[in-house]
């Protein structure tokens, strides 16, 4: 039995490719493929030169600093860049649309600049050619201009009756054409695989650590299931339209719902649902806390007041002049503290906000594989929402531990009685730039990957088991004369 | 005689559910995309109003804080400059989801200040905006495909056609006939679509109307041409199906697409990281350097503020401190210079390309009408340039004097608006659009009037 299903899948196979146009179809996408792997690997590697060119320079002006306060350089800060995955010559996904530098400094928390996207003039809306985007959009359309007739070109001809006389039977048939319309597109998709490990492994001096492998490999297991999905779905239409003509138009009218217009529909939906503030509405709402818990820059502010009372009581002095350590260290230390502590709360909320928005269009999986595949795609290629927001995390924990390091260089080396007005301003030994290190992101593992994707990954898991039901039982519905 | 013919055309067109069905979606994409268009724009006006409202709390705020040290008070007290969106930008969102349309400035350099962005959800900045001008760019095209594709193929594979040319001589009049119908329809509910905009979205009826009105009804007939290129081909209705969605996903997605990712590779800016390591480094180096290293330059730059004393023996002094900050913005010149120049080398390049595609044109026409394209960010951040110096020019006496901060105009400032002086043309776009219109016509003519002849 299952022999039968290989000659129809063989046949299938074979006869696309005698198809001129399926034959031109597929060497068309092919190429634009190996065009969009390499240029992809291209860019990745301009732009993750370009960062790691600038990361070193900022390193490097960094330890160069001659001795000084360390409040001042505290206000030097850092600039951190946002590295690229690997894998992310695979996927754009958002990366174009997410900032590269941020500006890492004492008391302030500034946002990730310099996205592609500001610096587009709107061609960049049209979108972005990308392994993935071929994989995504084209090969389904490759796929149902192939196996927009496979079944009702044989009723149309009438072989179908034939071919059931034959005792074949119709499960069978649907899944022989399935498998046959799959051969088609791995016999593009598999190659293609083989020069994405290669050049990946070249771009990591073949060096292929453990977790990109598996990242890897969830990848094009993921993307086979879409492939398979979306060939089922098309033998399906095919096996229930009235005619060629029916099904094809069904086929393009369903992708350009779901891949043209619902995308925006539901993102629009989500951002209408749960709006989002603007920055001076977030940095407003982060003030009025401040104020609220203390405001070491409002001179009246009872938190600290009660601070500087304890620590006289506590050293018995009655001046902070006159305390052991440097006292403005310690208010900026437990400024820092709480300013911090607000703002990462707000940060948190706000990130909450932004996952919401994006859970409608997640949830819409279930109705879109290919929303479904675009969020997994995305998460294991590192250029999804959550890698920006763990970014936008590593970099705030860093800029926090800088700047209460150069406070805490403060509380012990710098001394507690200001100069005069002419005088040499304090400064310690340069030495201790050092003892900062450099911001290094560390990207997540796939286990959180996997966790943070489990909707996504739900949703085409669903969508794979509908299919086989459906080419397994939906035969009963299926008329063989039209 | 002849109405009646094409009373007869238009009923027999109607009686199609799918006819109903192309224009029942795009109405209500469209209606849906006028709603999102507005509600976006509308956050944006409502944050505007916003800014008015904090930044009149938050300098009082100032005041009180840092009141008694001018030189702080600037420091702390931000100065906000807004991009307000044109009634158009509702209609074409554009870039300005990815821009800032509020900047908030203090007196120090403005390199490192202007580039910030506004806090967004990458998510939503890549799926893109949900607008009436997509509608008209990506949808409109699809519908005229699904409406024209088996014009003739249709009369052909039914058998009508061997029918109706035996009987008349004219068969091209006929085609003619329907496919102007589709126009008519189509034109129409364009029509409908852009003055429910114009009342929905209170747009003054000008030369921008006219200008997006010419632009997206021109478009709409580069896809008719199309379209009627394919039908005079003569070939079957699948074909026609495959070969218009072909080229829709051609010229609409990969093509420009790929145009994107040929123009981020042959442009890079590396510029813009490096402006702000320059920015950064140029005002920070100065505070380990003697006095003299900043105020020589600064002085050069600013001749007329020579005449304020200096307070060369202070260790530290606000004079200093912002003339330091000037040297941040001032040693950033040539890489902003740089940054401009490959932005203009961008736009120059997409210019030339979106003369041969039409779907290209026509969305960088309308966003350009919109005011909503990165020209106009650009002339914003000009804008906000132009401000900060005149802020800086006019507070730095009384800083440098240490007068008090009560003695300034302060609490007069409001936002400061930026409303875009010209507005752009458009005339190489539409002149783009109609030449390759009638090519694609001109051919289609000529492929008719070859097939009549045998």
């Amino acid at each position: 039995m299952p022999n039968r299903i290989i000659t129809i899948a063989k046949q299938t196979f074979k006869a696309a490719f005698n198809n001129k146009g399926t034959l031109a179809l597929t060497l068309l996408l092919g190429l634009s493929l190996c065009l969009a792997t390499y240029i992809g690997w291209q860019n990745y590697k301009t732009q993750n030169n370009q960062r790691l060119h600038y990361k070193e320079l900022v390193r490097k002006q960094w330890l160069a600093k001659p001795d000084k306060h360390p409040h001042r350089m505290a206000h030097y800060g850092y600039l951190a860049f946002r590295e690229k995955h690997e894998l992310s010559f695979f996927d754009f996904g958002i990366e174009s649309f997410a900032g590269v530098s941020i500006f890492l400094e004492a008391h302030k928390q500034n946002t990730v600049n310099f996205s592609e996207a500001g610096f587009s003039n709107g061609m960049l809306r049209f979108g972005e050619i990308s392994v993935a985007m071929v994989l995504q959009l084209l090969v389904p359309l490759l796929i149902f201009f192939m196996g927009y007739n496979s079944i009702s070109a044989e009723r149309e001809s009438g072989t179908l009756k034939i071919l059931l006389c034959q005792d074949v039977s119709w499960k069978q048939l649907l899944w022989g054409k399935t498998l046959g319309i799959i051969g088609v597109c791995l016999s593009i998709f598999l190659p293609l695989i083989l020069l994405t490990i290669l050049l990946w492994s070249s771009l990591s001096h073949w060096q292929i650590s453990t977790d990109s492998s598996l990242r890897l490999l969830m990848l094009i297991l993921s993307y086979a299931v879409y492939f398979f999905i979306i060939a089922a779905l098309t033998v399906l239409v095919s096996a229930f339209a009235r005619s060629s003509k029916a099904a094809l138009i069904t086929l393009l009218a369903c992708w350009i719902f779901f891949m043209v217009i619902m995308p925006r529909i539901t993102q629009a939906v989500g951002v209408k649902i749960h709006p989002s503030p603007a920055k001076i509405e977030f940095a407003d709402a982060i003030a009025s806390d401040i104020s609220k818990q203390g405001d070491s820059h409002n001179p009246d502010d009872s938190h600290y007041a009660a601070i500087k009372d304890s620590l006289l009581q506590m050293y018995g002095v009655d001046d902070v002049k006159k305390l052991p350590f440097n006292y403005g260290g310690y208010i900026m230390a437990e400024g820092e503290k709480i300013t911090s502590k607000i703002y990462s709360n707000h940060q948190k909320t706000l990130n909450k906000t932004f996952e919401k928005q994006n859970e409608i269009t997640t949830v819409a999986g279930f109705f879109n594989p290919y929303l479904a595949l675009k969020h997994i795609s995305m998460a294991l290629t590192a250029s999804d929402f959550n890698t920006f927001v763990d970014f936008q995390n590593q970099a705030e924990a860093y800029r926090y531990q800088l700047a209460q390091k150069m406070n805490k260089l403060q509380i012990e080396k710098i001394s507690n009685i200001a100069p005069g007005e002419n005088e040499k301003p304090l400064a310690i030994s340069k030495k201790n730039w050092a003892e900062q290190p450099d911001f290094n992101y560390r990207f997540g593992k796939l286990h959180t990957v996997i966790s943070n994707e489990l909707l996504a990954l739900s949703a085409l898991s669903f969508w794979l088991l509908t299919t086989i039901f459906l080419l397994q039982y939906a035969t009963r519905w299926i008329k063989t004369i039209s | 005689m002849k109405q009646s013919i094409y009373q007869l055309e238009f009923k027999l067109f109607f009686r199609n559910s799918q006819a109903w069905i192309g224009i029942i979606v795009l109405l209500v994409t469209g209606f849906a995309g006028l709603y999102f268009g507005k509600t976006f724009i509308a956050k944006q006006q409502a944050v505007i109003e916003k800014a008015a409202v904090l930044q009149k709390k938050n300098t009082l705020n100032n005041i009180d804080h840092f009141g008694k040290d001018i030189g702080l008070f600037f420091f702390q007290n931000k100065f906000s400059v807004v991009n307000t969106p044109d009634p158009w930008s509702a209609f074409a969102n554009g870039q300005r989801d990815v821009n800032p349309y509020l900047i908030l400035v203090t007196m120090l350099g403005l390199e490192g200040q202007l580039y910030d962005t506004d806090i967004n959800n990458p998510v939503s900045l890549l799926m893109g905006n949900m607008d009436l001008s997509f509608v008209f760019i990506f949808l409109f095209p699809l519908v005229i495909i699904a409406f024209t594709y088996n014009l003739l193929s249709e009369q052909q594979e039914s058998g009508v056609w061997s029918l109706l040319k035996s009987q008349t001589g004219k068969s091209f009049v006929i085609i003619r006939r329907k496919f102007s119908i589709r126009v008519v329809v189509i034109i129409g509910v364009a029509i409908i679509l852009l003055m429910v905009a114009k009342f929905y979205l209170n747009l003054p009826v000008d030369f921008t109307f006219l200008a997006v009105f010419a632009l997206t009804i021109l478009y709409l007939f580069f896809w008719f041409a199309v379209s009627f290129f394919f039908i005079s081909l003569n070939k079957s209705s699948n074909f026609n199906a495959s070969a218009m969605v072909a080229v829709w996903v051609l010229i609409c997605i990969v093509i420009p697409a790929s145009l994107n990712l040929f123009l981020t590779r042959k442009y890079p800016i590396p510029e813009a990281l490096q402006n702000v390591i320059n920015q950064r480094e140029g005002y920070h180096e100065k505070w380990d350097m003697a006095k003299e290293v900043t105020m020589k330059p600064f002085f050069e730059h600013y001749p007329q503020l020579k005449k304020y004393p200096f307070p060369q023996k202070k260790t530290f002094s606000w004079f200093w401190y912002y003339a330091m900050q000037q040297m941040g913005d001032d040693q950033a010149l040539t890489s902003r210079l740089a940054i401009q120049h490959k932005l203009e080398s961008r736009q120059h390049f997409t210019q030339m390309v979106a003369l041969f595609f039409p779907p290209i044109q026509t969305q960088l026409g309308i966003n350009k009408m919109a005011g909503s394209d990165l020209d106009n960010h650009l002339d914003f951040q000009d804008a906000v340039r132009k401000y900060h110096e005149q802020i800086r020019l006019h507070f730095y006496p009384n800083i440098f004097l240490n007068q008090g901060v009560n003695d300034t105009n302060i609490k007069n400032y409001k936002p400061e608006k930026y409303i875009r002086q010209q507005v752009p043309s458009v005339w190489i776009n539409l002149l783009s659009i109609v030449l390759f219109a009638s090519i694609l016509m001109v051919i289609s003519i000529f492929n008719f009037r070859k097939a009549n002849r045998f």
